[in-house]
């Protein structure tokens, strides 16, 4: 009971914001990634998206995931309409 | 031939040692020939929870240098046939042994023993690379918390890079505490390190009894997570154990009847 009340007011249970925080942590362990390279290497990537089509720099995302023991890098950036 | 497998765990106090004494004492109950190894040099703890620390005379370092013969250095446990402790030295540091002496001690075990169990220390550095030289495979040992499972996945990835197999122990499990969604389950934990399961261990009030006693929980045999070593033991041994997963006898009976529509 207390547990749905609980569930109700967080909206997920302690098990699942560990399950989480586990997936983020490990991804950047096994690259071996820092958050400050990262941010480099989404800086880079942008600007060579942005040599072909156009983008906002800022709106490109970078992320790494994790499942089972492979790891993905995905990278979103969002394009502009051409003659914007 | 024997086998010889690492006990670890990256992070400290999740229960190798415990594990390493249980299924040690479990696997030489079943009558295979057993030689538990304390790898952790400096800080030794398995004599401790062995029971068997004031039998010590020589040590690992001793017997790697010749001081003694390796045989001279195990302590013979005479609560179970076929069992020995071979203990760490407590002055010596983790470099006073190399990967190689360690190689060598353990395959000369293998040849006496049927299993040589390597209790390793925690951490990724020296002593660590010094437990897992002679290991044909490993088992990890990790706690349902995000502490042990992420350094539990730094040490899969140094196994796998040294080409030692691996299996998951997961320890101190409270079912209690998975149902209220306030523990990672043991499928959650098996999915993040993608390991083969080689037991669950529930969290016990017993462990702690038995280890202030110096004596092995499978010993007395009647706790369930002596219960649950004991089942691991013989899963090691390679004996036919039925896994959670598959349920009992009844259950399966009734499946193989048709009476059960879900395999579980």
């Amino acid at each position: 009971m207390w547990n749905a009340v609980r569930g109700f007011l967080s909206g997920k249970s302690s098990r699942d914001v560990a399950k989480g925080r586990l997936h983020l942590v490990l991804a950047h362990d096994r690259t071996g990634l820092e958050g400050g390279r990262l941010q480099e290497m989404r800086q880079e990537i942008a600007a060579v998206i942005a040599k072909y089509v156009p983008i906002d720099a800022d709106a490109v995302e970078i992320q790494i995931e994790t499942r089972s023991r492979e790891t993905q890098l995905t990278v979103s950036s969002p394009i502009q309409p051409r003659n914007a | 031939m024997g086998r010889a497998i690492v006990i670890t765990s990256g992070k400290g106090g999740v229960g190798k040692t415990t594990v390493t004494a249980n299924l040690g004492t479990a696997l030489a109950q079943l009558g295979h020939s057993v030689v538990l190894i304390d790898a952790d040099i400096g800080l030794r703890n398995l004599d401790v929870v062995m029971g068997l620390e004031n039998r010590i005379v020589y040590h690992l370092v001793d017997a790697i240098r010749g001081k003694c013969t390796v045989a001279k250095a195990m302590i013979k446990d005479r609560r179970s046939e076929n069992l020995w402790m071979l203990p760490a030295s407590q002055t010596d540091d983790k470099d006073s042994v190399t990967p190689e002496e360690m190689r060598s001690l353990v395959c000369e075990l293998k040849h006496t023993h049927d299993f040589v169990l390597i209790d390793c220390p925690a951490g990724i550095e020296q002593g660590f690379k010094n437990a897992i030289a002679g290991a044909d495979e490993a088992i990890v040992v990790a706690t349902p918390e995000v502490s042990s499972i992420r350094d539990a996945d730094r040490v899969v990835g140094l196994l796998a890079a040294a080409d030692v197999p691996a299996r998951l122990i997961v320890n101190r499990i409270s079912q209690h505490l998975v149902k209220r969604g306030d523990m990672l389950s043991q499928s959650d934990v098996i999915e993040i390190l993608a390991l083969d399961l080689l037991g669950t261990i529930p969290l016990d009030d017993h462990i702690v009894a038995t280890t202030n006693r110096g004596m092995p929980a499978v010993l007395e045999g009647k706790s369930l997570a002596a219960k649950e070593l004991n089942r691991i033991a013989r899963r090691l041994s390679g004996l036919e154990v039925e896994d959670h997963a598959t349920g009992g006898f009844f259950t399966r009976l009734g499946r193989a009847l048709g009476l059960s529509a879900t395999p579980a």
